[in-house]
Formats: structure tokens, sequence, C-alpha cells
């Protein structure tokens, strides 16, 4: 294969599945950024407060939906391990210097791994939490509980979305194109991911 | 404007419930279908059409059959309001300049977290979840007239006025100590008794839950450094570090 | 009252007893709180804790009906601890009178006094009078010593009311009687006053009236009439009932108590003969001899200018009483029940539900041919034929609903307990179709008029002579709409010519011809003024020509401090508002209480009626007449009886000059504690026990069927029948349900639960209710036995809510019985059964 040759990394399903959750996320975000702070200024843009509560709800039901079905298609890869991962964490993944040497990575960098890792378990806190919230009022203790909880996740989530984007973007330029037509060059991808592309080519993987 | 707040003394009340209809009656709430449960205390409970109940209550007496006590049930304007605190929609729940806790339905959003940090299990939702308590009568007020039940109780059990005025003339009058003259920032609605608060059903010392209050804060100012941490640390590393050249990537890729 | 509402508030001592004022008068509350505020106590005697017992320094239970027994004691203590106002007994009552020596009391005929007629079961009061002097006046012994005095006849018939036969009969503990008669004895000083607060718990008993009488005389032996936070209070429910019987609605009176004349008065001239007291007692003023004025200017008021000289001024048309006929309500719906009305006008009325036995009542309805239902909405007694137990198809009765104003929905005054007539204005429209009372009678009048006019009739002449100038006539003499100013006016009285008091020289002008009358004190008895009722004439006047409405002032001064507000608004009579004052004074004119002046003589000052040095301050005095020391002009001070004094022995009475202990009709004991022979009041009249009675009428008592003494009373949500009350849903939510409310004790003994519907029925009827199982009842130890007591509301009916979730009348239950006096029915003590609910 040519370097310029472009290579499948995220299927049709995965790259909707992706805006899906990212969408929903920053509604989410923007909304629940709205509630906590009263911003005003983000309720009017909803159409007032009661209007972006229900936004909020059904933006949580997508954000739910396709963080379960992300399951099926990131879980499993986030969930594997090896010493490369550790040299990755070592080196800081590359990014605090641009000379440092960063193991051979999988489909997924170590940071990736982490980083989904950290949304799936706080995601499925506000998840739990936030439908507790809007399901069960009438349990207090339930509430106060659920308050507090999908609020420390919101800090979470929210204190990862910068880095994220960042990483994603500016960070690594050609990224993007990934979670547009999910095919990234040949030579891009066998320098980011190279044990993927090993795989892949010895067709043990896809 | 001096805070302005309820006083009520339970010891003046001769459990008529004027208070309670006089409410209903300003306010315009409907009246719910009721039974008798063996008292002539009713409803039940504060409803969202019930913003104040008075509570019977027969207690164990030395000189006579029983003490019976009857005692305003409805919501103190805390200063430092748990709803208020925890509510997500700005203007739902409101100070008045008088030191009331208002609500605004238009701006509910029914999500109904209020009552559960109120520490007197006040906020009740109508059909619509929005949320329904005593306010004070905030338009009453507003124009310098008393609330309706302070208005209509016969015996000044729940007066109304200057509240440090209220709690000045109650030390005259022999009370030491109002309950809600400190906790939760100084109750809107003091009651002055001199048995312990237990016996008219009210906690010794009222408190917000401990994780809204934690959360409120010290947490929540972290989000604002969370976001904006990350946010200025990635425009640090851009500015600083750069993002990833081309030529960059891991060793063993020819 | 004889006191008002705000003069509460001065009292040491106030006695809430045979009334609940906290729960059914909360305004007044206010002022008894007030009271207490200043130092007062409040003591509390009633059969259940209630929530003004809650409030109380001394709370003291009492089986219903033993009001007397507990009193009585309260005399025997008082006369034994010499806690009696010595100077104002032998002065101002009729303590010192010496008795004439036939007179027996019931410790010496085994229950009742001398002259009692077993067969009809009436007095000969020939041995209840006085020894005469010379000049025919009492004698008196004002040492109190004389074995026939009142004063010792009252020991004597009290000795026997100790401390353990009270206790025994009232199932009060020794040492709460102790308590309450020693703060009551209390205010026997001049400087300490007590007041009692009562209501249908001391009326609704077949000995009512006298269980008033005996604590007036207590407030007599103590001094405490005509003070500040003294005197007889009833606290009067209904908002307009003092108004009420002030404008004679009641069948043995006309306007301002003037008594309804019987077919052998034949003419005026022997009513104003038979009905005006005389004594020779010359420092008695004895108001009543005014009576001939009341009358006549009564009869020009409603007759005009039909009523003249020769006509007596119409008398021939008013309606007259048969001989001994009693119309009161228990015997009217008796007769009513045996088919003798065809018509029927409930008017502001349930007898469905108010009615005693109101089975009974329902019945009797279905045996009219017509009812008119006045009323703000249909209730159990415009839709009786559709009630349960009722034969619909068989029920002929035409029944005719007009729907009327509220009091808010018209203008008009409103004359409270406390003698107090305030003017109200109209708030709101009335809604549909409805309009205020005095229209629907003012349409009724001319339409009846006009069918006399057309038809003639058995006797027109009363209805057709009527004036009637109660707004602008049209050509036809016909009023198209009432102008109640113009009622008001006709009952405050006009002068017909102009009135001199000619006992002055030049005579003086008191009254200008067309102007109204300033008072009732210018009223003639020669047809030249009228007054539609004398105890309002001042209400509504004219001064210097500007015409005022008295009853619309609103003036806040209280100068004394003592709450008079003499103002605000216009109390009867001439705006005094503590009737009795005189007595408040000594001898000289000074207070008894000078903290608590009612009023004073001032020696000095001119008086500016006569330009003469000597005039009263404060209050209206009653009369003004100086001070009884005066030896010329000095008068008694009260001056409504005809010997001028208060009355400790009280001969006007049915059943006795004293209060003797009676039991209720139906009661748990076999025997009266106090006689052997009589066990109830033995002047009552009986409904039920002789041929012809009728079998609705049954009563039981020591029946182990109904084994529960049972009172009623009422709630702070809920007004009289319930009619307007169950129709406001924020009440009926605070209140939805009948009640009864029953003992720990009897509940553990019958298995109840708190909130479970029990059936609670007496011999006349049954009726369910949710059991409330309180502490608030405790089971009372009557001569060696434990009696339970339960207590029920009388606020719901079957009509409404429609589903019949709120309950039925107390008056199922309730006997046909009433006092000998005044016929009100014993509402407050019968005998009752409680099981578990069936089903």
């Amino acid at each position: 294969m040519q370097n310029s040759d472009l290579v499948r990394k995220e299927s049709t399903f995965g790259i909707v599945n992706h805006w899906a959750l990212a969408i929903s996320c920053i509604v989410l975000t923007i909304s629940g950024f709205g509630f906590l702070f009263h911003l005003e200024g983000i309720g009017n843009a909803f159409g007032g407060f009661p209007a972006m509560k229900g936004i909020h709800n059904w933006a949580g039901v997508v954000f739910t939906a396709s963080l379960v079905l992300s399951m099926f298609n990131w879980l499993k890869e986030a969930l594997t391990f090896d010493s490369d991962d550790l040299g990755w964490i070592l080196t800081a993944g590359g990014y605090l210097s641009h000379k440092a040497k960063v193991p051979p990575m999988h489909k997924l960098n170590t940071g990736q791994k982490f980083f989904y890792l950290t949304l799936l378990v706080s995601g499925f806190a506000i998840i739990a939490t936030g439908f507790v919230i809007w399901l069960m009022p009438e349990n207090k203790p339930a509430l106060v509980w659920s308050h507090f909880i999908h609020n420390v996740s919101f800090i979470i989530i929210s204190a990862f979305l910068p880095i994220h984007i960042y990483l994603s973007t500016l960070g690594n330029p050609g990224t993007i194109p990934i979670m547009i037509t999910g095919k990234i060059p040949y030579g891009w991808a066998k320098k980011k991911h190279s044990k993927w592309i090993k795989e892949l080519e010895e067709g043990r993987s896809h | 404007m001096a805070r302005a707040s309820l006083l009520i003394s339970p010891e003046l009340c001769i459990g008529c419930r004027a208070c309670q209809i006089a409410c209903k009656s300003w306010n315009q709430l409907p009246g719910d279908k009721t039974a008798n449960r063996g008292t002539f205390e009713n409803p039940a409970d504060l409803t969202p059409d019930l913003y104040n109940k008075i509570r019977f209550i027969e207690v164990p007496s030395e000189a006579n059959p029983v003490r019976w006590l009857f005692v305003s049930q409805r919501c103190m304007h805390c200063d430092d309001a748990g709803c208020m605190k925890i509510c997500p929609a700005p203007g739902a729940l409101y100070k008045t300049k008088e030191g009331a806790v208002a609500f605004n339905k238009d701006k509910c959003i029914g999500c109904k977290l209020c009552a559960a940090a109120c520490p007197f299990n006040v906020p009740r939702y109508d059909k619509n979840d929005k949320v329904s308590k005593c306010n004070l009568c905030a338009d009453r007020i507003a124009n310098n007239m008393a609330p309706a039940c302070a208005k209509t109780c016969p015996t000044g059990a729940i007066s109304y006025g200057d509240r440090d005025a209220i709690i000045t003339k109650s030390q005259k009058a022999g009370y030491s100590k109002l309950y809600g003259q400190a906790d939760l920032g100084g109750l809107g609605a003091l009651y002055a008794f001199h048995d312990a608060p237990k016996l008219y059903g009210l906690d010794e010392k009222p408190v917000i839950p401990e994780m809204v209050v934690f959360w409120h804060q010290y947490l929540k100012p972290l989000s604002w450094i969370g976001i904006g941490g990350t946010a200025a640390l990635m425009l640090l590393h851009y500015v600083a570090i750069g993002p990833k050249k081309d030529k960059e990537g891991n060793d063993d890729a020819k | 009252m004889t006191n008002h509402w705000v003069d509460l508030k001065n009292a040491d001592v106030v006695l809430v007893m045979g009334a609940n004022p906290a729960s059914n008068h909360p305004i007044s509350m206010r002022w008894i709180m007030k009271a207490r505020e200043n130092g007062g106590k409040l003591v509390v005697v009633d059969p259940r804790f209630t929530q003004t017992a809650a409030k109380a320094d001394l709370y003291a239970p009492i089986r219903s009906g033993t009001d007397i027994a507990f009193l009585g004691g309260m005399i025997k203590y008082i006369i034994d601890h010499n806690l009696y106002f010595r100077e104002y007994v032998i002065n101002y009552t009729n303590a010192p009178f010496l008795v004439n020596p036939d007179f027996k009391t019931p410790s010496q005929l085994d229950g009742v006094f001398s002259g009692y007629d077993e067969k009809t079961h009436k007095y000969d009061k020939k041995s209840w009078s006085y020894q005469m002097d010379e000049k025919g006046v009492a004698k008196k012994d004002l040492t109190l010593k004389d074995p026939n005095c009142v004063f010792q006849l009252l020991r004597k018939q009290y000795a026997r009311y100790t401390i353990d036969k009270v206790s025994s009969i009232t199932g009060t503990t020794k040492e709460k009687l102790q308590g309450v008669y020693a703060a009551i004895g209390s205010t026997g000083k001049p400087n300490r006053v007590a007041t009692v607060c009562y209501a249908m718990g001391w009326t609704q008993h077949t000995v009512g009236v006298q269980n008033i009488r005996a604590f007036s005389m207590i407030q007599l032996l103590l001094g405490n009439m005509g003070m500040a936070g003294g005197g007889i209070n009833a606290l009067r429910g209904e908002s307009n009932v003092q108004g009420s019987t002030d404008y004679g609605l009641l069948f043995d009176i006309l306007p301002g108590y003037n008594p309804a004349p019987i077919a052998s008065v034949i003419d005026l001239k022997t009513y104003i003969e038979k009905f005006t007291p005389k004594t020779k007692e010359t420092r008695s003023v004895n108001w009543w001899s005014n009576r001939s004025k009341y009358i006549t200017s009564y009869l020009k008021a409603i007759y005009g200018d039909n009523a003249t000289k020769e006509n007596e001024f119409g008398y021939s048309w008013l309606p007259k009483l048969d001989e001994g006929m009693n119309a009161s309500w228990l015997n009217l719906f008796n007769e009513m029940f045996k088919g003798k009305f065809e018509g029927f006008f409930a008017w502001g009325q349930n007898p469905a539900c108010s009615g005693a036995n109101a089975n009974k009542v329902r019945n009797a309805l279905s045996k009219l041919k017509w009812m008119v239902n006045v009323n703000l909405y249909d209730n159990e007694t415009g839709s009786f034929w559709k009630g349960p137990g009722m034969n619909t198809k068989e029920i002929q009765t035409e029944v005719f609903m007009l729907p009327c104003a509220s009091s808010v929905e018209k203008e008009g005054s409103i004359s409270n307990s406390g003698r107090l007539a305030q003017w109200r204005r109209k708030a709101i429209e009335p809604i549909g179709k409805s309009i205020p009372d005095a229209e629907i009678m003012n349409e009724l009048y001319f339409k009846v008029k006009k069918l006399y006019q057309k038809e003639g009739g058995k006797f027109p002449a009363p209805i057709v002579n009527l004036s009637w100038n109660y707004g602008p006539k049209d050509d036809k003499g016909r009023i198209e709409h009432i102008d109640i100013h113009k009622v008001a006016m006709e009952i405050n009285g006009y002068y017909l010519a102009d009135i001199y008091d000619k006992k002055v020289d030049p005579p003086k002008l008191i009254g200008k011809k067309g102007e109204l009358c300033t008072n009732f004190v210018s009223l003639q008895d020669d047809g030249t003024t009228s007054c539609g009722c004398w105890l309002y004439s001042g209400s509504y006047t004219q001064k210097d020509g500007k015409i005022i409405n008295m009853m619309e002032r609103r003036g806040k001064d209280d100068p004394t401090g003592l709450g008079l507000y003499s103002g605000w608004a216009w109390a009867w009579p001439v705006n005094r508002r503590i009737i009795y004052n005189r007595a408040s004074v000594d001898q000289q004119g000074n207070p008894w209480d000078p903290q608590r002046a009612v009023i004073k003589w001032n020696p000095t000052k001119i008086n500016p009626a006569t330009d003469k040095p000597g005039v009263w301050e404060g209050d209206v005095p009653d009369g003004p007449a100086p001070p009884l020391a005066d030896e010329k002009g000095g008068k008694l001070p009260f001056i409504m009886r005809a010997d001028g004094v208060g009355a400790i022995f009280g001969p006007g009475m049915a059943d006795g000059p004293f209060p003797e202990h009676y039991e209720p009709l139906e009661c748990p004991l076999q025997e009266n504690p106090m006689s052997k022979k009589h066990r109830i009041n033995p002047t009552v009249k009986l409904f039920f026990g002789k041929e012809g009675d009728l079998a609705e009428d049954v009563f039981y008592s020591c029946d182990t069927r109904y084994p529960f003494v049972c009172t009623t009373y009422r709630v702070t949500e809920h007004w009289q029948t319930g009619v307007m009350t169950r129709h406001v849903p924020w009440l009926l939510e605070a209140q939805p349900q009948m009640f009864v409310e029953i003992s720990n004790e009897l509940a553990k003994e019958k298995g109840f639960k708190n909130g479970e519907k029990v059936t609670v029925s007496s011999a006349r009827g049954s009726l369910w209710a949710i059991a409330i199982v309180t502490d608030r009842f405790k089971p009372f130890k009557v001569m060696d036995t434990t009696i339970h007591q339960v207590g029920i509301p009388w606020h719901f009916g079957w009509q409404f809510p429609p589903d019949g979730s709120g309950g039925e009348s107390a008056n199922l239950l309730t006997p046909t019985i009433g006092d000998p006096n005044t016929m009100i029915p014993e509402s407050k003590a019968f005998m009752v059964n409680i099981e578990k609910a069936r089903g």
C-alpha cells in the first residue's frame, strides 16, 4: 500500500454513533452549565429553562443509547492493555516533548483507552443518576445522592472534553477525517497505530 | 430594606385554621377531597394546593388528660435556603426584597430537587410538576400588607413584621431564644415557644442535606476549574509545545 | 350579653362553661387571650378537653347535664368561705328580701319547691312571694340573718351541694372543683372581676335557663354584674341571632321584647295594664313601666296613618296567641307531624337537620301541602322528599325554592351578641337570580295584599293596613325595590308631631315633627311617635337636621382603655356598652374598681342636659339619675326589674326561684342523686309516655341498649347544619366528615380503632361517623359507676356532598324535649350506643 492510500479506521456505524455521542454530550454539557450556574443566556438560547430541561432529558437519552452502542465498537479494544501502554504513559504519549519516542499502539492508543473508560464510567454514573432525577423525584435520599454523583461526574466529563477535542483536532492534525470519512492515510496510520496496521495486514484485525 | 419575617407562636394558636383557609382564599387554590383520618388535622400533609397547615398534636400532660398543641407547618423562608441552592432554574425560586423565598411557576423546570434539599420537607408539586409552597404572599408584602395568614389570625399566633423588631419583642416577652433565630442563616418564619422543638415536630437542628451543601460550597466551583483548567492547559500546550508533527510516530514504522 | 366581646379582655378570671370560643368564636378568643396577656386566668369547664381548654390555666371536666350541681357547689363554697361582696349583695340584690314563710325548697320537699302540682306539672307560685311592708315594698333584713331572707334560703337550698356530693354527680375530681371554686370565688373583691362565656352547652338542656340563672346568681353574689370584665355573656352564635330576637322573630315576643298578645288580652288597654310592671319602690326606675309608649309607637310604625286613637292604633290587627299556646319549635313540628299545617316557609333554615329528632321533622314535612325553601342552596329540607327513608311517591308536598342573597350581597345591619349593631355595605351583586330576603318579602307582601284586596278573605286588615314605607312607591302604591335604610329608619322611629318635655317650665321642644327620634326616652304613648323597635331607637337618628346612621360609625377612640369603643357602630340601648353599670359604683357613685371604672359620678361638673352640677362620666350610664345615695333622685341599678335589684331569688322562672339539679331526660342514672322522687325537671312537657303520644318521640333512660352519654357541638370549619359551609371546598377539605369523639378507654372496650367508621344510634335514629379516639374525653366516675361520654358535631347532612361522604345530621339522634321556660331542645345530653359500622 502507498502511504497516501486510505485505510478505513471507523465504520459508518461508528461515525454516526460518535457524532451522536459528541453532539448529545455537547448539548448536555452546555445545558448542564446553564443549570449549574444559572446562565440565563444559555437558557434563553434553548428557549427557556423549562424547555432546556426537556432538551437535556432527551439529549440524555441519545447520549445513553450512543454510549451503550459505542461499547460494541470500542470496549473490547479499550480493555486490552500490554506493556506498550505503560511505555506510552511514561513518554506522556509524546505530548510533552517532540523528541519522545512513543511505543507502538493498537487501534486505540493508551490515552484514548483511558479516556474512553473514564467516559464510560462517569458517563454511566451521570446517566443513571440523570434518570433517577428525571424519573424518581419522590425518593428524596436517591435524589440527594444522584444530584451529587451527577454533578461530580459532570466535573470529570467536562474536564476531559477540552483535552479530547484538542487532541483530536489541533493537537493531532489528521485525526479529524476519522470522524468524517472514517478513513485515514495508510502512512499516517502506520505511524500512529502500527500494531493495528500490522494486524490488519496479517488479516487478524479489521 | 430590613428583612421581614413571620413570628409563629403556637402557645397563642387556638387551632381555628383561619390561616389555613385564608391562604387558600388569597392564592385561589382549589379544595381537595379528603377523608377524616381520626383527627381534625386535614389534609394529611402539605400539598400543591395547601401551603400552610395546622398540625394537631396531643401529648401527655400532668394537670390534664392531654396537652393539645396546634402548630403551623409551612415554608420557613430560610436565608440560606436549600431549595434555592439546589435549584437549576434561575428565578424559579427567588428571594423577595423582604427576604421571602417566593416561586415562579413559569421558570420552574419541574425537576423536584428543591424538596430533596429542603430541611423541612416543604415544596410540593402541582399537576404540571411545578413547585408550590408558601411564598409569604409575595404580592401582599410587596404592597406593605401582611401575609393573609398573619392578617387573619385572631389571636396573633401568626404575626408579620420587621425581623429584628420581632426578635427584640419576643425576648422582652420572655422567649430568650426563638426557633430559627440563627439556623440556616436565620429563618424567615420564627417560632416562639418554651418547650423543646421536638414537641412541636420540629428538628432541633435543621440542616440542608450535607451532600447538597458539600457540593454547592466546595465542589461546584471545581467544575469551572475543571473545564476551564483543561481548556487553558490545552491552549498552553498548543502554544508551548505545539501539535504533533507529521514525521512523529512510533519507532518501528518503516 | 350584659357586657360585650372586647370587654372580655378586662377580666381577672374568664370562666368558659357550656361554650368553646376557640373553636366556635375564634375572634372572641382574641380578647380572652388578651385577658391572659393582662394577667387574667382562663378557667374551662367542659365534658371534653376542647381547643379552648388547650389554652386554659385550669380545666375541669364535667358530665353533660350536671352544671347546676357544679354551680350549686360553687354557691355553697362562696357562702361558706365568705367570698361574696357583702355591700353589693345587700344593696343591689334581693338577698335581704324576706320571703313568704310558706316557701319551701327542694331540700324540704324531695326535689320540688312549694306549690308543685303533680297533675299539671306546673307550679302555683303563691308561696314564691315576699313579705310586704305597709308601703307595699318587700320587707328586708339588711343583716342577712333572718331565716326567711333570700340569702338564708339560698344557703339552705345549696347546703346539700357539698363538694363530695357534687363530685359524685358531675364526675369532676374534688381538687378540680375546689380549684375552679377558688378561682371564681376570688373575684368577690371589689377590685377583682370574673366574666363568663356560655353558649349552647348551658342553654340546650331541660334545665337550660336555670343553668344560666345559677351563674347570674353567682355574679350577683360576687358583685360582678355591671363591672368591666364581668357580667353574664352569652356567646350567641349566628351573627345576627341577637338581631333576630331583638326584632321579635320568636313566637312569644314582639320587636323589643314586648310580649306577644294572647287572645284574652282583648284590647290595648288590657295589654298595657297586664304587661306594665308596677312597683312601690320609689328608688326603682322600673323601665318597663314605659311599656305603653313602646307598644303604641310600634303600632304607629307598622300601621302608620291607619293606626288611630279610635281603633287603638290597630291593636286588634295584631295576631294573638291562643290561651296557653306555646308555638315554639318542638310544638310546631309536633303539630306539623299531625297534619295541622298546609304550608311552611323554611326561611334561611334547614329544619330537616337542625330540628331535634330530625327523622320526626322530616316526616312532618311530608305532611305539608306546600313548602317554600328560601336559602342560598338547596338542602335537606327543600329536598326532604327524596331523602333517605322517604317514600317519594307517597309525598304530596310541593316545594318552591327561592334563592336568596348572602349577607355580603346586600346592605344592612347585623346585631352581634354584644348588642352591637354594625352596618354593612354590599360587597358584590347577588349571583344568578338570587335576591335579598327583604326583596322576597316585599314581593310576597304586595302579592298577598293584592289578593286580599281583590278577593277579600277572613281578616285582610292586618296585612292590608300595613304602611310598608320601605321604598319609593309607584302610582299603584307598589314598591319596586326595598330601600333598607327606610326599614332602619322606621325601626328608629319618627316624631309624628312636635314633642315637648312638659316636666320643665316653659316646655322644651325635644322632637320636631317629621324628624327621626333621638332615642326611646322621647317616645310617647298617644300616637305622636312611631318606632319599629324601641331598643334600636337612636340607631338611625337625626341631629341638627343631619341624618346619621349611627351603626355605620367606625370610630376607634377608647378613652377609658376598657375597649368600650363608644364611637364604633351603635349598641342598644342608647349606645350603652355595659348594661347594669350603675352596679359598678358604690352608693356615692364611686367605682368599686377605680382601675377599671365603667362610669363615675362627677359631682361638680355641670350636666349639659340639666345645667346643674353632677354628671356621669364614662360609658352611657344606666339612666342619668344621680347615685343611689342621693336622697331625692338616687336610683337602684337594675333598672329593667320592677324592684330595681338583681334577682338572686327568681320567682319568674317556670321551674323554681332557685336552680336545682335534675338529671337530663335521657340519662345514665336511675335516680337523681339530689332527689329520690324527681329524676328530671318536674315542669318539662313530655312528648312521650301518655296515650296519643307519637312513637317517634320515644326516649329511654338507664337503658343498657344506649349506655353512653352523648353531647353535640360544633367545629370551626362548619356552620350550623352546614348548608353554606359544606359547599365551600376549602372548608370541606379541612373538615370533611361526620365524626364521633370517643375516649381511649371506651375505644379499647369496644375494639374501635382511630379513624374507623362506627355507627352511633339512639332511640330515635342512627348514623355513621368516623371514630376519633382521644384522651380529650375521659370516662366519668359518677355515683360509683363509670360513665362514658362521647360527642358529635351536627354540621352534616345527606344532601351534600352528593355522594353522601359527609355523613348525616346529629339531630337524627336527639330527643324531643325542651326547657320549660324557653322550649330549647336538650341537644347536649342524651343516650346513645356505638357499634362498628356494618358494611
